[in-house]
């Protein structure tokens, strides 16, 4: 009787139970925003405290699921029952309750405490992780160079201020020059040292998004009007995934981003660039046509490249933009997908990266900027947005007298110049 | 005022005499079918309509989240638009939630509460019949944003002047349940109410407004009906559980209900007239918006599942044979859960940047209400021990209640440790945890529900072998659809995504997700049909199938219009119960029969009152499009509501003397209240 109970049980139980062991394998726990592997202090004791909770809530799942089974077995009504005399009529036991109550509290403390001593610990840079993380102790003066942040900031640890917009992040480096005042912000992507502690500093333009790196730290919300902060930290080089967390409108799944963590020395090398101009275009005359045209387009008013259009401060810096490995929020990958999939199989290891892929890119540009707001595409078909809603033709919005929605429309020819001359831009 | 001295008592309200209330009007008392449900005052009656449009936006909620999960169903598809599958997850969140679990418990409250506490009817029957009716128009407000939306991507709307001039174009609301400003308000300064969104949010905001007063107006209706109309003998703790949890939810709703509605008047305030509560370039505070609606929209929660946790307390004992264990410790639980359910609410904002001494707070508060819930389990499970568990419909689904929700609690606790919460937070991983809680926990009770009673309700017996089919396609769709959810929460999925990309291992768990949530929304289909087809065609049944243990069961199935021929008087808890197997018999008070039982009056001004709010509420959005003249609905919307409210409260209360059958208990079937 009992065994077939159990069979049956069983036979229900098998799929979720083959699923379940299908989910443990290392592939499935280490997937590119697994937040069960984690690469930072922070992630890792977020982890820790996650996996304290899992243990506590397996115990009492098997100490309570199981009484609960057994006794719906147990206690099943059989046949003959009916003529069986009334169970009698009770109302509870204070002993066994005071005693469970007392029980569950107990096993409340044992995630407590290191739910308590983890919002501290993740809640700013710990005082142990300043003396190596001050730019002074690591960040490298570079040969000839001046000195690359100011005096007072020597002795403070890296700051980074992200700002969330719709549908994108824009990273500033003040410490190190790079801000959007100054020309020299990072769209999308950005690059930290690895094993220093950073402090990131979260503002928002317009709604509220949150920012969320799963291998290296939980979410923290940019909300317009606050000033919200948190730190993180890469212990391993990679190439690391994030996505805006908070519903922030059409196209809230685009909100994507990257974080490089890099060995020291590269990130020096890294900021360099970072504030280098444009140099002058020498590709082609299709590359020369492209630049014009991105005057004419209207491109410049919004997008900044140093060295050649100064007066865009609102869109994304696009200065380095052949030399990213994302598009559109980081939503289009720039990176062969085949062999950026060969690698990660290769390397074990979903952090591993391959770089640019210039053909990728030029497609990438031009879907990118041939769909936006344009209702009829270069084929006359009805276009499909990268990103649904988002500002590069969409002006409506502003409700500003003079800025209403261009409609801007590409020719093919158009958009290869336009591609050629920002493929130019490393 | 004259109304008893009109009539002599009568077998059915068909026979009574036309009778005029002090308006002049003719009371709708005599009639029968469409007018009788339209004008009905009888709680039994109010409480069907509730359930069947409950039922209804089951399913039109079923539906939305089917498109999501089609959408979800591999990556980077494009069944549905971003915006639209924006649209689809709110409304879906908002009609579950307002539409779906609410009116459900409403049902239940209504049918259930006069016939445990041994009273005829609710305290203030029309007042009853107009939160039934606002809650319709209510949700016929929010519901009709679709219809704009659906005329709009026709093309319908474009030959108008308004639509042109329309900055954004989205008409169903597409800012989740939760509407967090600035995106739902506005930026800019200077008044200019500049928005991100469109009109769908005037939609939601005003949708939600009405809702909440008929929430509200029923609210106090229970209150006043429990404390005050209780049968003789009838102590506190002697109430059946379903309810003391009745009564826990009605207060936790007008606590909880005016925070969300200060919030909704703020934000209706900042898009239509340039108020700046939230709009951050103005000062105005976003956070504030998510401190008012979590301190509604957690208390909600508990407003959802606490009705569903009385469902099942009086389920368990029925089919254990045995009392409910620790019965006192399970009512002060729920009142626990109700007081703590206050102090909990920035758990949903551990994201936002409290800082480490809230967090640390709201983390161990959020812990310690984890007790008084587990306490409910333990006692749900010291209730089956010793007992003589009967396997029937209801009994599976409140098994599968208890397993679920345990489960869903388990997720909380998770949940409750701040840091580890932060990975969490608006990941798939809060989905599964919600949807364990609210769907494996809440709807699983109020099937539960259904099956329990609706042999009261009808007369009639829900097919078994349909409904453990039913059941079991439910229980198993739902964990293969929430179930995978948990890891890919975990995996880095965030909530409100309308797609994702290959490459982030996400796509066959989502693929096995979709698959359960279409053997969900079969399984809950396939028990909706069974459950109406039942209270048509199924099989009568005795007035006590199951061996209840509480007064409704002493009553024939269906009910009769007065409920108890004689008003009872009870000496214990489980009363009908004891009055059968035990010492303690039901006495029955001297009333009724020839004499007859007083019956209110029916009434046409709770609808005409609640038909207010259908102008107003079409007209708010409208006046957001910018349709010309589109104030002046808002005006007449106003006016008839007020019209409506003056002339109830002209109209006289009325009455007619109802006879009953003479001996209390007596077998005698009463024909007249069959419908």
């Amino acid at each position: 009787m009992f065994s077939r109970f159990f069979s049956r049980v069983g036979l229900l139980a098998a799929p979720f139970l083959a699923l379940i062991m299908a989910g443990c394998s290392k592939a499935e726990m280490t997937v590119r925003q697994s937040t069960l592997d984690p690469k930072g202090p922070v992630a890792k004791m977020q982890y820790d405290v996650f996996m304290d909770t899992v243990w506590l809530v397996v115990v009492l799942f098997i100490l309570v699921g199981g009484l609960l089974v057994y006794a719906v077995i147990k206690f099943r009504a059989r046949p003959g029952d009916e003529d069986a005399p009334r169970i009698e009529e009770g109302h509870g036991n204070p002993l066994v309750e005071i005693g469970l109550i007392t029980a569950s509290i107990g096993a409340l403390v044992i995630i407590a405490i290191p739910t308590l001593s983890a919002i501290w610990y993740t809640d700013d840079v710990p005082v142990e992780s300043v003396p190596t993380s001050k730019l002074s102790a690591w960040y490298p003066r570079l040969e000839g160079a001046k000195e690359n942040y100011a005096k007072v900031v020597e002795e403070q640890v890296l700051e980074i201020d992200v700002i969330g917009k719709q549908w994108w992040f824009r990273f500033e480096y003040p410490q190190l020059g790079l801000t959007n005042d100054a020309k020299r912000s990072v769209p999308n992507e950005f690059v930290i040292p690895k094993g220093k502690a950073v402090r990131i500093n979260l503002r928002s333009e317009d709604v509220i998004h949150s920012f969320w790196i799963p291998k290296l730290a939980g979410k923290v919300d940019l909300m317009p009007g606050r000033k919200n902060h948190m730190w993180i930290q890469g212990d391993e080089v990679g190439h690391y995934y994030g996505q805006c967390a908070e519903f922030c409108g059409d196209s809230h799944a685009y909100m994507r981003f990257r974080v490089e963590v890099v060995e020291p020395a590269e990130f020096a090398k890294w900021v360099q660039k970072q504030k280098t101009d444009a140099g002058a275009v020498v590709a082609s005359p299709k590359a020369e046509k492209g630049k014009a045209l991105f005057a004419a387009k209207t491109c410049s008013m919004c997008h900044n490249i140093s060295g050649h259009y100064g007066a865009g401060a609102f869109a994304p810096d696009l200065t380095h933009v052949a030399s990213r490995k994302s598009l559109a929020g980081a939503w289009l990958d720039n990176r062969d997908p085949k062999a950026q999939l060969a690698k990660e199989q290769q390397t074990q290891n979903t952090e591993s990266s391959v770089e640019v892929d210039k053909e990728v890119l030029r497609a990438n540009l031009k879907k990118w900027i041939g769909s936006s707001g344009v209702a009829t595409g270069a084929d006359g078909k009805p276009t499909k947005d990268v990103k649904p809603g988002n500002r590069m033709h969409f002006y409506k919005m502003f409700n500003v007298a003079g800025l209403t929605e261009t409609q801007q429309k590409f020719t093919a020819d158009e958009l290869d110049c336009l591609a050629e001359y920002l493929l130019t831009l490393k | 005022m004259s109304h008893d001295s009109h009539h002599a008592p009568v077998a059915c309200k068909t026979e009574l005499a036309p009778e005029r209330s002090d308006l002049g009007l003719i009371r709708p008392d005599r009639t029968t079918g469409w007018t009788d449900w339209l004008t009905t005052v009888d709680h039994k009656k109010i409480g069907i309509l509730y359930g069947a449009f409950a039922m209804f936006y089951f399913l039109v909620g079923g539906v939305e989240a089917l498109a999501i999960r089609t959408q979800l169903i591999r990556p980077e598809n494009d069944f549905v638009t971003a915006r639209m599958y924006n649209q689809l997850f709110t409304m879906h969140g908002t009609t579950m939630i307002f539409l779906g679990v609410m009116p459900l418990s409403a049902a239940f409250f209504n049918f259930l509460v006069p016939l445990q506490i041994g009273a005829r009817d609710v305290a203030f029957p029309r007042l009853n019949a107009f939160s039934l009716w606002t809650f319709v128009f209510g949700a016929f407000v929010l519901n009709a944003s679709w219809f704009f939306e659906f005329a709009h991507l026709a093309g319908w709307l474009n030959s108008f002047d308004w639509h042109k001039a329309l900055v954004y174009t989205d008409f169903a609301p597409a800012n989740g349940w939760f509407s967090y400003a600035p995106l739902s308000g506005t930026f800019g300064q200077n008044g200019q109410a500049l928005r991100f969104t469109g009109v769908g949010t005037d939609f939601w905001i005003i949708g939600i407004q009405v809702l909440g007063i008929a929430s509200l107006a029923a609210s106090f209706n229970f209150i006043c009906t429990i404390i005050n109309m209780r049968a003789k003998g009838m102590t506190m703790m002697r109430l059946p559980v379903f309810t003391w949890m009745t009564l826990i939810t009605a207060i936790l709703i007008i606590l909880a209900f005016p925070a969300i509605t200060v919030a909704l008047i703020e934000l209706m305030f900042d898009r239509a007239f340039g108020a700046n509560f939230f709009n951050p370039s103005a000062g105005g505070q976003p956070v504030l918006w998510q401190h008012l609606f979590w301190i509604f929209g957690h208390p909600e929660v508990y407003i959802l599942v606490l009705p569903a946790m009385g469902i099942v307390s009086e389920i368990l004992p029925t089919f254990s044979g045995k009392a409910l264990f620790g019965y006192p410790i399970i009512v002060f639980s729920g009142a626990v859960i109700g007081f703590l359910g206050f102090a909990v609410w920035s758990h949903h904002m551990f994201t936002t940047g409290l800082g480490p001494v809230p967090t640390a707070a709201f983390a161990l508060l959020t812990m310690a209400i984890a007790v008084p819930t587990g306490v409910k389990i333990f006692n749900w499970l010291g209730t089956i021990w010793g007992g003589r568990v009967r396997f029937t419909p209801p009994m599976v689904l409140a098994l599968g209640f208890i397993w679920m929700f345990m489960c869903g609690g388990f997720s909380g606790v998770m949940h409750s440790a701040a840091p580890a919460d932060s990975q969490q937070q608006d990941s798939y991983f809060v989905i599964a945890h919600f949807h364990y809680v609210l769907l494996g926990g809440v709807l699983l009770g109020l099937m539960a529900g259904l099956y329990f009673w609706f042999p009261k309700i009808f007369g009639r017996m829900p097919n078994a072998p349909v409904a453990y089919i039913a059941s079991g396609m439910v229980i198993l769709g739902f964990n293969l659809a929430f179930g995978p959810m948990h890891y890919l929460g975990l995996a880095g999925m965030p909530r409100r995504t309308h797609t994702y990309q290959a490459g982030n291992g996400w796509e066959n768990w989502n693929f096995i997700a979709t698959i359960g949530a279409y053997i969900l929304g079969a399984g809950v289909f396939i028990a909706f049909v069974n459950l109406f087809w039942t209270a048509f065609k199924g099989k009568k049944c005795a007035s006590d199938p199951w061996g209840g243990r509480t007064l409704e069961w002493s009553l024939p199935s269906p009910v009769p219009e007065y409920n108890f021929a004689q008003a009872p008087i009870v000496a214990t808890r489980d009363a009908y119960f004891e009055d059968r197997h035990g010492g303690k018999r039901i006495a029955y008070e001297n009333d009724g029969g020839e004499a007859g039982v007083h019956m209110p009056s029916q009434s046409w001004m709770p609808l005409v009152a609640s038909a207010g709010f259908l102008f107003a509420g079409f007209g708010m959005p409208m006046m957001a499009m910018g349709v010309p003249h589109a104030g002046w609905i808002v005006i007449t919307g106003l006016g008839v509501l007020i019209l409506g409210i003056w002339l109830w409260a002209v109209e006289g209360p009325g009455g007619y003397m109802l006879k009953t059958p003479a001996a209390a208990g007596s077998p005698a079937p009463v024909e007249t209240a069959a419908h």
